[in-house]
C-alpha cells in the first residue's frame, strides 16, 4: 500500500487513540476512587460535545467571532459543565449506592446514560439526527504525497495529548493528587487519616468528567459532526480501554485507548468488508479481548482477597 | 530459630500433610516453605501474629489460591492444584474469618449450601420429580434440624429465617454446621470466636467439643487469637511468624518460647 | 417487619371462600379489561392510582394476606386462576384486536423477563443483551418460515439458536464478573443491532416479513368463529402466549423453589463460598444463562410471528433496558412482579401516544427514582419455601 495513505491511516488512529485514551482515563480515575464503572460516561462525552456546541451557537448569536477564543470559550463551558454534572452524578446517583450491590450502581449509571442520551435527542433542536459541528481551528495543512497534515487534526492531537498530560500531573504530584491516590490505594485508612472521602471523590468525578467534555470538543472539532448516540461506543470501548490496560492505572488507560484505535484502525484496513462493520468489528473486538484478558493486558493477574 | 519439636501426634500416617509450601503474592512472602501435618482425630491450633499467613494457609489447602511451591497431600492424595471443589469433595470444609453467609437466604439454605454434594441437582429431577424432591429435602431438613439442634435448640426452630435475623453468635453457629453438614473429614475454622464475647466463644467452644465428641473421626485445624481458646481445645499448635513455622508443640510449651514471644512481642511493639 | 409465615395463618378450607375468591379474580380481570380496552388518559390515571390504592391496602389487610397465602398453598389453583381471568378478559375483548394484541405482547415480555430473571434476578449474571436473545428468536423464526420450515419447529428453533447464540458469549460470560460481564453483553447487545441495521441478507434496516403461525392446519391469523359470534385472530395468539407466559412462570418458580434456584443464589451471592462447598460455578451459570436466553429466544420467536413484521429497531440496546426495566420495577428474582411491571411498561405508552416518544426517558427516571428509592421493587423477593405449607 502506498506509504501515504498508511501514514493517514496511522495518523487517523492516532486521533481516535487521543480521543479513546482521554475517556478511559475517567474510567480509571472513577475506579480507583470508588471501585465503580461510571457507566454513563461516554454519555457525558456527548453531552460535553452538545453543551460546546450549544455555547458556540450562543456565542455565534452574540457576534463574537474572535477564532481562538471561541474555542476556548467553548470547551471551557464543555469541561466545566462536564465536571459539574460528573460532581452531581457522584454526589446523587454513585455514592447513595455505596452500600448496595455493585449491580444497581451499574443500572443506575446506565440508566443516566440512556437519560442523557434520550435529553439530548428530544430536546435539542433536531436532536435525533446528526449535527454539524463548526470548525473552530485554523484548516492550513501541508501534502506530502498521499498523506495530508492538517493543522487543526494536529493541533487537536496536541491538545488531547496535553489535557490527559496535565490530569496525569496533577494526580501524581499534587496534594490533591496525593489524596486522590490515597483514597484509590485504601479508603478506610485514607479516612482515619483525615482526608474527606467524598469531597476527594467528587473531585475525581469533576476531573475526569472534565476530561471527557474536552474528549466530547475534540471529537465534535475532528469529526465535525456529533450525534447523540456516540456516547454508547466511546463509553464501551473507553471502558474496554481501562480494562485492557488495568483498571486504576492512568497510564494502562492510557494504552489501552491507544490500543483500541490501533486494532480499530486495522481492522478498516484489512478486513474485506464494507465500512459499515466497522463498529460491529469494534464491539466484537471488545467481547473477544474481554475473554482473552479479563483483568487486562498489562495487570498481573492477582488472586482476590479472601 | 528453634528446632521443630517432636510432634506428639501419633506416627500412623498424617491425615494432612504439606511439604515446603510457599505462597508468594508479588514480592510478599505470605507462607515460607511451611512444612506441617495434621494427624487423623487431631484438633491442631494455628497461631501467630496478625498477617503471618494462617488464613493463607487455609485458601491455600482449599485451593483458593494456588500456591508458587509446595506439596500438600491429604488422605495420602496430593490435592496441590487441585479446585475448591475438588478440595470440598475431598473432604474439607471451612469456615471464613470475615462471615460469609448468604444473608438474605434462611438458615436452612445457607446450611444446604454446605450440603451441596449430597444434593441432586440434575434440573430435569428438580423440576420434574417434585415428589422425589420433596422426600430429599424432608431428609434434608430433619438432618438440618438436629445438626442446628446440637449447637442451640433455639436455632433448630430458626431454620425458616433470613439469615441476616441472626445474632453474631448465631451466624457464626450457622457458618459452623454449614461446614459440617457434609461429615468432612477435616475441618477449618479461621478465628471463631472473632467478634464474639468470652461467654460467647465459650459456649461456641463448647458446641464444638459436643459436636466432635458425637461425630468421632473430626479431625480440626483452629486458628485463633484468643489464647486460652487454643490452651484448651488443641493438643498442639503452630506458631506462623511472616509465614514461617517458628514453633510446634503443645500450648504451654510453645507459649513459653522466646521466639513466639518475640514474634508477638514485636507486633505489640509495632502497634504501639 | 415480620411475613407471617405461611403455616401461621389457617389457610381458608371451607366452601364459603370459594365465592370471596372468585370476587377476587372478577375484580381483578375486570381491572385489567378497563386497563387495556380505555384510550382516555383520566380513565387510564385512575386505574393506576386504583391498582396503587389496592396495592398498599392488600399489603396491610390481614384479609388479603391470607388469601395470598391461601394462594401460595395451592400454587396450582394460582395458575388456574391466572388462566380462567386472562381467557375472561380475552373473551370480553374478543373483537377488539388492539388491545387483544397489547395483551400478548405483555404476556410474551412476561416470558422473556422471566428468562433474564433466571440470568440476573437468579444467578447474578447480569444481561444486558435481552433484546438481542429475543432478536434472535425472532429472525431466527421469520428466516425458517421463510424456508416453509413448519412453524412450530421454527419457534422451538428460535428457542434454540437463541441458547446457541448465548452459548457463543458463555466463555466471556464464565471469565468475567460484574462490571465486566455487563460490558461484555452491553457489546453483544450493540453489536447485534448494529449488525442487523449493516446485514442485507436479513433485511437491512427494513426487516423482514413473516407469516402468522399456522400449528397443524390451524390458522392463527383467521378470525375464530365461536358459537356463531366472530372474534379476533389475536384470540389464538392469546391463547398460545398465555400457556407460554405460565408455562414459564411455573417453569421459574420449580427452578427457584429446587436446590438448582439454591445454587443459583450461593453462585450469585458469594462464589468464593460456594466454590468452597463444591457447587460448580460455571455449570451453575451456563445452566442459567442458557434456560434465559431459551425463554428469550422463544418469546421473540412468537412475539414476531404475531407482529408479521420485524426490524432492527425492535432489538435494540435500549429495548434490553426496558427489559432490564421491567425486572427492577417489579422486584428482581420475584417473578410475580414482573406481570404488573410489563403492564405498566409495555401498556402505558402504547396508550398515552404523547409519551410513547419519551419512554426510554421517563424509564430510565423510573429506574434511577426505584434503584435510589425502593431498590427491591414492587414485589420484593421473599425468602425461599421450597414447597407450599411447610410444617
Ligand atoms: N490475595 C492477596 N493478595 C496479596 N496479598 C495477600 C493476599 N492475601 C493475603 N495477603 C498478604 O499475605 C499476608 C498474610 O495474610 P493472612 O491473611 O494469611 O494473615 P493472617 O495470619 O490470617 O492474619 P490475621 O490474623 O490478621 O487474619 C499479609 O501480609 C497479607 O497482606
Ligand atoms: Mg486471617
Amino acid at each position: 500500500m502506498d506509504p501515504g495513505v498508511l501514514a493517514q491511516y496511522a495518523f487517523n488512529g492516532l486521533m481516535l487513540g487521543v480521543i479513546y485514551a482521554m475517556v478511559a482515563v475517567g474510567f480509571t480515575l472513577f475506579f480507583g476512587v470508588l471501585d465503580v464503572i461510571q457507566f454513563a460516561h461516554g454519555d457525558v462525552v456527548m453531552a460535553g460535545a452538545f453543551v460546546a456546541l450549544a455555547t458556540y451557537l450562543a456565542l455565534h448569536g452574540l457576534g463574537v467571532a474572535v477564532p481562538g477564543l471561541v474555542v476556548i470559550v467553548v470547551a471551557c463551558a464543555a469541561a466545566l459543565a462536564m465536571a459539574l454534572l460528573g460532581a452531581l452524578i457522584a454526589r446523587y446517583l454513585v455514592l447513595p449506592l455505596r452500600a448496595a450491590p455493585a449491580f444497581n450502581t451499574l443500572l443506575i449509571t446506565l440508566m443516566l446514560g440512556s437519560i442523557l442520551r434520550e435529553l439530548v435527542r428530544l430536546f435539542y433542536p433536531n436532536g435525533s439526527n446528526p449535527q454539524p459541528f463548526p470548525r473552530l481551528l485554523p484548516t492550513a495543512s501541508v501534502n506530502l504525497g498521499n498523506f495530508t497534515l492538517r493543522l487543526d487534526t494536529t493541533i487537536l492531537l496536541v491538545v488531547g495529548l496535553a489535557t490527559i498530560f496535565v490530569v496525569n500531573l496533577v494526580v501524581r504530584r499534587t496534594r490533591l493528587g496525593l489524596a486522590i491516590r490515597a483514597v484509590a490505594q485504601d479508603s478506610e485508612t485514607a479516612r482515619v487519616m483525615g482526608i474527606d472521602f467524598q469531597r476527594i471523590v467528587l473531585v475525581t468525578f469533576a476531573i475526569g468528567s472534565a476530561l471527557a467534555g474536552i474528549a466530547g470538543v475534540v471529537y465534535g472539532l475532528y469529526y465535525n459532526e456529533v450525534n447523540f448516540d456516540i456516547g454508547l461506543l466511546l463509553g464501551v470501548i473507553g471502558f474496554s480501554a481501562a480494562v485492557v490496560g488495568g483498571l486504576g492505572s492512568i497510564y494502562g488507560a492510557i494504552i489501552g485507548g491507544f490500543l483500541f484505535a490501533a486494532l480499530q484502525t486495522i481492522g478498516s484496513v484489512a478486513l474485506p468488508v464494507s465500512s459499515a462493520y466497522n463498529n460491529v468489528f469494534a464491539f466484537a473486538v471488545v467481547i473477544i479481548l474481554m475473554t482473552w484478558k479479563p483483568t487486562g493486558l498489562i495487570a498481573e493477574p492477582t488472586s482476590e482477597r479472601v | 530459630m528453634t528446632q521443630p519439636r517432636q510432634s506428639t501426634a501419633s506416627v500412623v500416617a498424617p491425615l494432612l500433610a504439606c511439604h515446603g509450601l510457599t505462597m508468594r503474592f508479588g514480592g510478599l512472602l505470605a507462607l515460607d516453605a511451611l512444612d506441617l501435618s495434621v494427624a487423623s482425630g487431631e484438633i491442631l491450633g494455628l497461631i501467630g501474629p496478625n498477617g503471618s499467613g494462617k488464613t493463607t494457609f487455609f485458601n491455600v489447602l482449599t485451593g483458593l489460591y494456588r500456591p508458587s511451591a509446595g506439596r500438600v497431600e491429604f488422605g495420602g492424595r496430593d490435592i496441590i492444584g487441585a479446585s475448591p471443589q475438588q478440595v470440598c469433595r475431598a473432604g474439607i470444609a471451612r469456615t471464613f474469618q470475615r462471615s460469609r453467609l448468604c444473608l438474605p437466604l434462611t438458615v436452612f439454605d445457607n446450611v444446604m449450601i454446605g450440603n451441596h454434594l449430597r444434593l441432586d441437582h440434575r434440573v430435569s429431577f428438580n423440576v420434574l420429580r417434585r415428589g422425589a424432591l420433596r422426600r430429599q429435602y424432608d431428609e434434608c431438613v430433619e438432618a438440618a434440624r438436629s445438626l442446628a439442634a446440637t449447637f442451640n435448640p433455639r436455632l433448630s426452630s430458626r431454620l425458616f429465617e433470613a439469615a441476616a435475623a441472626l445474632d453474631m453468635i448465631d451466624r457464626r453457629r450457622v457458618e459452623i454446621c454449614r461446614a459440617l453438614v457434609n461429615a468432612p473429614r477435616l475441618l477449618l475454622l479461621d478465628e471463631p470466636s472473632a467478634g464474639m464475647t468470652r461467654g460467647e466463644t465459650r459456649e461456641l467452644m463448647d458446641d464444638i467439643l459436643q459436636i466432635r465428641a458425637a461425630r468421632g473421626e473430626l479431625t480440626i485445624v483452629i486458628i485463633e487469637h484468643e489464647m486460652n481458646v487454643i490452651e484448651r481445645m488443641t493438643e498442639r499448635c503452630v506458631v506462623l511468624n511472616y509465614g514461617e513455622k517458628i514453633a510446634e508443640g503443645p500450648f504451654r510449651v510453645v507459649a513459653s518460647d522466646p521466639a513466639v514471644q518475640e514474634a508477638y512481642l514485636g507486633q505489640a511493639v509495632a502497634e504501639a | 417487619m415480620r411475613v407471617p409465615l405461611e403455616a401461621d395463618v389457617r389457610a381458608p378450607a371451607r366452601a364459603s371462600d370459594l365465592p370471596v375468591a372468585a370476587l377476587g379474580i372478577a375484580a381483578v380481570a375486570a381491572w385489567l379489561w378497563a386497563f387495556l380496552v380505555t384510550d382516555r388518559v383520566a380513565i387510564l390515571g385512575a386505574l393506576l392510582a386504583v391498582a396503587a390504592i389496592a396495592f398498599v391496602l392488600a399489603q396491610r389487610s390481614a384479609v388479603a394476606k391470607r388469601y395470598g397465602l391461601a394462594l401460595a398453598r395451592r400454587p396450582r389453583m394460582g395458575v388456574a386462576f391466572a388462566a380462567i381471568g386472562v381467557l375472561a378478559v380475552a373473551a370480553a375483548l374478543h373483537d377488539q384486536p388492539y388491545p387483544l394484541l397489547m395483551l400478548c405482547t405483555v404476556m410474551l415480555f412476561v416470558v422473556a423477563c422471566i428468562g433474564l430473571d433466571i440470568q440476573t434476578g437468579y444467578c447474578g449474571i447480569v444481561n444486558f443483551a435481552g433484546a438481542a436473545f429475543f432478536g434472535t428468536g425472532a429472525y431466527t423464526a421469520a428466516v425458517l418460515a421463510k424456508q416453509g420450515v413448519p412453524h412450530l419447529f421454527g419457534i422451538v428453533c428460535g428457542a434454540i439458536v437463541a441458547a446457541l447464540v448465548g452459548s457463543l458469549l458463555i466463555l466471556p460470560v464464565l471469565r468475567t464478573r460484574g462490571y465486566y460481564a455487563a460490558l461484555v453483553t452491553i457489546a453483544f447487545g450493540i453489536l447485534f443491532s448494529t449488525f442487523l441495521e449493516v446485514n442485507n441478507a436479513l433485511g437491512g434496516p427494513q426487516g423482514l416479513k413473516l407469516p402468522g403461525i399456522d400449528l397443524f392446519g390451524w390458522r392463527f391469523n383467521r378470525d375464530v368463529d365461536i358459537g356463531g359470534a366472530s372474534a379476533s385472530f389475536y384470540v389464538n395468539y392469546v391463547v398460545l402466549a398465555l400457556a407460554l407466559a405460565l408455562g414459564a412462570y411455573v417453569f421459574s418458580r420449580r427452578v427457584d423453589r429446587s436446590w438448582i434456584g439454591l445454587t443459583f443464589d450461593a453462585v450469585r451471592l458469594d462464589e468464593t463460598a460456594a466454590a468452597a462447598f463444591g457447587i460448580g460455578i460455571a455449570r451453575a451459570k451456563i445452566i442459567a444463562f442458557t434456560l434465559g436466553n431459551f425463554l428469550c429466544g422463544l418469546a421473540g420467536a412468537v412475539y414476531a410471528m404475531m407482529q408479521g413484521f420485524i426490524a432492527p429497531n425492535n432489538f435494540t440496546f435500549g429495548e434490553s433496558l426496558i427489559l432490564v426495566s421491567i425486572l427492577i420495577l417489579g422486584g428482581i428474582g420475584n417473578p410475580l412482579g414482573i406481570v404488573p411491571a410489563a403492564l405498566i411498561i409495555i401498556v402505558v405508552p402504547q396508550k398515552l401516544q404523547f409519551i410513547q416518544e419519551y419512554r426510554f426517558l421517563l424509564y430510565g427516571i423510573l429506574v434511577v427514582l426505584i434503584l435510589l428509592f425502593r431498590p427491591e421493587g414492587l414485589l420484593p423477593r421473599p425468602v425461599r419455601r421450597y414447597f407450599p405449607a411447610p410444617r
